[in-house]
């Protein structure tokens, strides 16, 4: 949310949301539990619609957001399951693919892009931290 | 021969229970081994796509659930940031 925050004025954001990851009907994580993010896979479209709006108002999510539907072809065309990252550039060209999530999940990454893009947005609190340890 | 047999399925059996143990250790139990290979690895995919590829175009849903519009809609002016994932 902060790349967001930092870059919405450069860059266009959309959030794509795919099939579940760890759904209770099949992997499901103890911290969906502990976190009581408990649903089971969507079967039809209207799950999957209803999920979403579900992440959207717990989170207050600002972001733009598509839902892929049932053909999963979003998901299919990006690799996208569970999560990545990518960014088109003004042509249409893929200008940044992330790594596959989890544990290539790299938002830094794609902030490191967009700082290269647009310059490097510093925030006070981190600068100061910064400042004290240097 | 039939011994030869016995042992060779022996020793792979005996493979596959280890690298069971190895995927549980990985994963944090033999629940989360079994979920990752039964749930995960079907999803996975590196995908071809490449920097400097044309972006795909696929259409999506809107949050009302009626409404749709196309990723390639959204490209035109400024790079777009495409954030995938779900809720869980």
């Amino acid at each position: 949310m902060e790349i967001y925050n930092d870059y919405k004025e450069h860059a266009d954001f959309l959030t794509v949301y795919v099939r579940e990851a760890h759904p209770a009907d099949e992997w499901q994580m103890k911290s969906n539990v502990k976190e009581d993010v408990c649903y089971a896979q969507p079967k039809n479209l209207q799950g999957r619609v209803a999920i979403a709006n579900d992440f959207i108002q717990r989170f207050h999510y600002p972001l733009p957001f598509g839902i892929d539907d049932m053909t999963n072809a979003a998901n299919d065309a990006y690799a996208a399951w569970p999560e990545r990252l990518y960014v088109i550039d003004e042509s249409g060209r893929i200008a940044y693919r992330g790594g596959m999530g989890p544990f290539h999940y790299n938002p830094q990454e794609l902030r490191g892009w967009l700082a290269a893009r647009f310059g490097e947005v510093k925030h006070e609190e981190k600068q100061k931290e910064a400042d004290g340890k240097g | 021969m039939r011994r030869f047999w016995k042992w060779t399925l022996g020793v792979f059996a005996l493979l596959l229970v280890a690298a069971f143990a190895l995927l549980s250790f990985m994963a944090g139990s033999p629940k989360d081994a079994y979920g990752m290979v039964r749930y995960a690895l079907p999803h996975m995919h590196r995908g071809t796509l490449r920097v400097g590829d044309d972006a795909p175009d696929a259409k999506l849903v809107a949050l009302d659930g009626a409404s749709g519009f196309h990723i390639r809609e959204r490209t035109a002016g400024r790079p777009l940031v495409l954030i995938f994932g779900s809720y869980t």
